[in-house]
């Protein structure tokens, strides 16, 4: 019993709880800037972070703080500070509550730095629980605005549903093998390889995570929430929620049932492959920024799935050097359209028409998020999808599927070209007369987290070499 | 400082300061020019600061850069630091310098003034990475970024049709000239199983020339492929016979870009390039080199004498002395291609120079027929115009002099009879021409007070708005502001010098192994050394200098107009239309090209544009917009489809 190893989980709590205290005595007209405080003390708790890693198991081997989680919670407290500075910028559209805003947040950040721990499926449950309950209320924050009170209730109840489907699940594995810890199951799942009941379960609990990551044919909230959240909410979703479901996915594939999963690469592949599809196709006809957003990450969910149906070392982490490209690019896209959209009703993409004259700090960070996400070099995203093909490939010769699989992935890509591109387009050679052509003034840390945006996707797609090792080391834990 | 970081640090610095232009200081002028000046400056004195810690023969030869490794897929950026390439290092940072701060006098009138600054930054990044490439990979996109830069800077003033056109053309047929390349850099990398680094490359072709079973005539088929093709890149870049139309037109850019392009850069590197991996070439290829490079020395020379465009017939001479130098590299004198370069570099940068500060004094006028009397007026000009001059004509004890001897000598040495007399015939043309050039442009009298309208409104597109105002008031000539008269005098000092301090004997240590132990020593011995190395070189090569300069004396002295169209008749008119070559171009490959284009255009407007793209793209639109049917927003519904998804996969799963 290591209780030290939570430190930062319990620093990160009390965090929230203090915000949450702030709200009494803090003049309302200084609310707002509570955001910048958390920001601040995320970032010094993640500079703390990094100095120690002691490693280990807690609490009877349920939390564990290895290589991965420490990859994770970086990533998580990351994420985190990024969305606090875009929901200081949001914080005029919340007519009441910031500071409950801000420690939403960071009470989700906590569920996730206990998702990156999890080895038991009970703290599976509790973390995922914890994520989606706070992002209940997160997402239907904006309480005079119908589109959120819907996105907040659809999420909720189909959230319920695969809750239900996951704790099911759990019930049966434990029925069947009376393990809940995954390093225990692992010495017996082998045994139970042919138990209809036994998969049934496993099945079940991979529907919950399906559901958190979007993934076909669980994507079907995704839209609809995306677009209704308020635009802080749906970036930590389309980060934070889907990688809390990633790391949760590794450990319950790769640690927990080894023996079973390297049987599943025909199930992962073609989910893998219609998610990318559905995403991308349903992308085409969108004019809603948000919603064009939310497509895209069911897409995008797909090419990380790549890494996840590789069933091979360099597949894991591909996935998790993906998924650092894609923090910084789609945090980046959302803080511009948080920016560009905060008084608008609808975010159609003809509000985008003359952006680089009203900004054009905002018009190049977009059209680089969208290069990026396209997958185009030299941006992160596009090393991220080539990494994630070649491992892919490198299983060719095992399954004839990773054939198909990568060629669907290719088509994925030159389809989302198309959207992509024509956000850019909307930008620069918009056919609309834009309606207000007045400049966008952009406060200090809006420039900040823009820029920290346009490095990261520079630096991570320039320079590979880093990310590739912190991602490689970081999936050895998993000893696949 | 770490002198491994020095490197890199000079090839990076006129990057940094390209993006830091571009993306911060566009509207402030000065900052702009000073952080390009500055950081071409810092480059040159840090490349000193290599030398003098290391010496040109540092003990780390490589210093590489790991960019990727995953698995065993290994991608290296690596520099080469060796006598050649610090030497270039030194012509490119040294020159250029001595250039960009010369466009600051230059073109401080112009609008786009931080614009320039930004693109000449990156073209000297470019040319600097071409430089210290240690790949053929790395060496290619440098190669490529050369002709991004060159075409930004050529077509600087894209108002004027003309300058688009030039950079257009400079562009394209460099293109068709690395496209060669490419392929010869391809069969390379299949011939020597996968490894395109320079040293590794040429160890093989040595190894294969050299094998003592002989060489077989498979291996000895594609290395001259090989060689050929390689040489196809710097026929582009260089601006060898068939491809030296671009050259002359590439004038259109402000001619410190021409000078920048002429001396130290662009067209050096192909020069540069070809020995780089001299030992690639064997007897067949070197031959088809040897003679290419003379044949155009010889058509650049000719067509030279009937150009009346200052800047023409120095762009005209920059080709034939190119000529000379890859003649010397086909005679495998490397040595001597090397030393000519370097010295061109000083004395043809100081000519253009030279020529921009009369253009800019007689207000954009370029026609040499209306210069004249400009001795007076413009000293500084003068005398260093007359030190380039005398320097590529190769009168000793001027620069060169010294290169060009030692490239007729190797001929000579090599028993290449027919290309030794073409030397010097094309030396006797070169002092003819430069002198008419001297005798019509600077001395005698001044033949017009004010220059033609139309001169004025093409500075007037060139965005010259005041300088045209200040030139309406006045048309008098006037020598130029320091800024632009001291990069003059600095490189005249080396036009004069550049033969004598031991150039020469750096780049002998980078080519040949044994150490000549009888060369020149002492200061005199290096100044009369050509004399005693190969007298009879070096009479003959004076002998026709001396019969260029009375031919010119003659025929131009004080002659109001050109004489010799009325001597040499049709020959005349041919030289001065540039022996047809751009019509010839136009009649047959343009049309040629033009028509493959219409086909190809009505391919792809109706086979694939329609049928294959439009039913492709009208398919997948259709699926996106039936997809979205899916998505109703009815809250029931997603749950049905929630748990109809989860039998799905518990079928998929559990089915079988």
């Amino acid at each position: 019993m290591n209780a030290s190893l939570i430190s930062l989980e319990i620093w990160v709590v009390a965090l929230g709880l203090v915000l949450m205290l702030a709200d009494f005595w803090m003049p309302a007209e200084r609310k707002r800037f509570l955001g910048y405080a958390a920001a601040a003390a995320l970032a010094v708790l993640l500079v703390m972070n990094l100095g120690h890693c002691a490693t280990g198991t807690a609490f009877n081997g349920m939390f564990v703080q290895d290589g991965l989680a420490v990859f994770f919670k970086c990533f998580f407290i990351i994420a985190a500070i990024l969305v606090l500075f875009m929901a200081v910028e949001f914080s005029d559209n919340l007519t009441a509550g910031i500071s409950e805003y801000y420690s939403l947040v960071v009470f989700a950040l906590s569920g996730m730095l206990f998702a990156a721990s999890a080895n038991n499926f009970a703290m599976l449950f509790v973390s995922i629980e914890l994520i989606t309950v706070t992002f209940y209320v997160l997402t239907s924050f904006q309480r005079g605005r119908l589109v959120s009170l819907e996105a907040g209730v659809k999420y909720l109840i189909l959230g319920a549903l695969s809750s239900a489907f996951m704790v099911y699940g759990i019930a049966l594995v434990w029925g069947t093998t009376g393990k809940l810890n995954f390093n225990e199951l692992a010495l017996v799942a082998g045994q139970f390889a042919g138990n209809k009941i036994f998969l049934l379960g496993m099945v079940l609990v991979l529907v919950g995570l399906g559901f958190k990551i979007a993934a076909f044919p669980f994507q079907i909230w995704a839209p609809d929430v995306y677009q209704g959240a308020p635009t802080p909410t749906t970036a930590f979703l389309a980060v934070g929620s889907k990688a809390a479901g990633f790391v949760l996915l590794l450990r319950v594939l790769f640690t927990a049932i080894p023996s079973v999963s390297a049987h599943w690469a025909n199930p992962l592949i073609i989910i893998s492959g219609i998610t990318i599809l559905y995403g991308n196709l349903c992308a085409l006809p969108q004019r809603n920024l948000k919603r064009l957003m939310g497509y895209s990450s069911i897409a995008h969910a797909g090419y990380l799935l790549l890494g996840v149906a590789a069933l091979s070392m360099n597949g894991q982490a591909a996935m998790l050097y993906y998924l650092s490209g894609y923090l910084f690019t789609v945090l980046g896209a959302f803080t511009v359209i948080c920016l560009v959209m905060r008084h608008l009703d609808n975010e159609d993409i003809s509000a985008l028409a003359g952006l680089h004259q009203r900004s054009p700090l905002l018009a190049t960070t977009l059209t680089l998020a969208m290069v990026s996400l396209a997958g185009i070099p030299p941006l992160a995203g596009f090393f991220g999808k080539f990494l994630l093909l070649k491992a892919v490939l490198e299983q060719g010769a095992t399954n004839p599927g990773y054939y198909c699989l990568a060629f669907t992935a290719l088509a994925g890509v030159v389809i989302s070209l198309y959207y992509y591109f024509g956000v850019i387009r909307a930008i620069y050679w918009s056919k609309d007369t834009p309606v207000d052509l007045s400049p966008i003034l952009l406060s200090g840390p809006a420039k900040v987290t823009l820029a920290i945006c346009i490095a990261g996707m520079f630096w991570i797609g320039l320079f590979p070499n880093t990310m590739v090792s912190l991602a490689t080391e970081a999936v050895k834990t998993l000893g696949i | 400082m770490n002198l491994e970081a020095l490197p890199w640090l000079i090839l990076f610095l006129p990057l940094l300061s390209a993006t830091a232009i571009t993306l911060f200081t566009m509207r402030c002028r000065t900052t702009s020019a000073l952080l390009s000046i500055g950081a071409i400056v810092t480059g040159f004195v840090l490349t000193l600061s290599f030398i003098a810690a290391n010496g040109f023969h540092p003990a780390v030869m490589e210093t590489s850069a790991n960019w990727l490794s995953i698995g065993n897929l290994n991608i290296d950026f690596g520099l080469r630091l060796d006598v050649l390439s610090l030497m270039m290092v030194l012509i490119v940072t040294g020159v250029g310098g001595a250039i960009h701060i010369y466009s600051f006098g230059y073109m401080s009138e112009d609008r786009g003034f931080s614009r320039f600054f930004a693109c000449m930054s990156l073209f000297t990044f470019s040319m600097l990475g071409i430089v210290l490439a240690n790949n053929f990979i790395q060496l290619f996109i440098f190669w490529e970024l050369v002709g991004v830069s060159s075409y930004l800077l050529i077509g600087f003033w894209f108002e004027k049709p003309s300058a688009a056109d030039a950079a257009k053309k400079a562009f394209i047929t460099n293109r068709l000239g690395d496209f060669g390349f490419l392929l010869g850099i391809i069969i390379l990398w299949w011939w020597t199983n996968g490894s395109l680094s320079f040293d590794i490359a040429q160890q093989q072709a040595q190894a294969v020339i050299k094998s003592p079973y002989g060489v077989t005539f498979g291996d000895n088929f594609w290395l001259t492929i090989i060689g050929l093709l390689i040489f196809c890149g710097a026929v582009g870049k260089s601006a060898q016979f068939p491809l030296h139309v671009w050259l002359p037109d590439a004038m259109e850019g402000p001619t410190p870009v021409s000078a920048l392009i002429h001396a130290a850069t662009m067209v050096a590197a192909g020069v540069y390039m070809l020995c780089r991996v001299i030992l690639l070439f064997n007897v067949e290829a070197s031959h088809v080199i040897a003679w290419v490079g003379g044949f155009t020395a010889l058509l650049a020379a000719l067509i030279a004498i009937q150009q009346n465009d200052i800047k023409r017939i120095l762009a005209y001479s920059t080709l034939s002395q190119l000529g000379y130098m890859v003649m010397a590299v086909g005679l495998s004198g490397p040595t001597q291609a090397m030393f000519h370069l370097t010295t061109h570099a000083f004395f043809k940068a100081l000519l253009f120079l030279g020529a921009g500060s009369v253009i800019i004094a007689l207000h954009h006028e370029q026609n040499i027929w209306k210069m004249g009397g400009l001795r007076q007026k413009m000293p500084v000009t003068f005398w260093t115009f007359i030190i380039g001059t005398l320097a590529l004509c190769g009168v000793p004890p001027f620069s060169g002099f010294y290169s060009k001897d030692s490239i007729l000598a190797q001929a000579l040495e090599q028993r290449n009879y027919p290309l030794f007399a073409l030397g010097v015939v094309v030396a006797g043309l070169t002092t003819f021409y430069m002198f008419r050039l001297f005798y019509i442009a600077f001395l005698g009298e001044r033949r017009t007070g004010v220059a033609p309208v139309s001169h004025s409104k093409e500075a007037a597109q060139a965005g010259d708005e005041s300088l045209r105002q200040a030139g309406s008031l006045s048309y008098e000539p006037h020598e130029s502001p320091p800024v632009m008269a001291w990069p003059l005098r600095t490189l005249a000092v080396f036009a004069v010098i550049g033969g004598v301090i031991g150039i020469r004997g750096i780049f002998d240590s980078q080519f040949i192994s044994d150490t000549h132990a009888e060369r020149a020593s002492t200061f005199l011995q290096k100044l009369f050394e050509p004399f005693a190395h190969a007298p009879i070189v070096a009479i003959i090569g004076l002998l026709a200098v001396a019969a260029g300069f009375i031919a010119a004396r003659m025929l131009y002295r004080n002659a109001e107009s050109d004489p010799l169209p009325a001597k040499l008749g049709w020959f005349a008119t041919a030289m001065k239309n540039r022996f047809y070559f751009d019509e010839i171009y136009e009649a047959t490959f343009i049309r040629a090209h033009d028509f493959i284009a219409a086909v190809m255009d009505w391919i792809d407007r109706w086979l694939v544009d329609w049928a294959g793209i439009g039913l492709v793209r009208g398919g997948t639109d259709f699926t996106g917009r039936a997809l979205r049917l899916m998505q109703t927003g009815n809250l029931q519904t997603y749950a049905f489809l929630f748990a109809l998804g989860v039998a799905v996969v518990l079928y998929l799963v559990l089915g079988k």
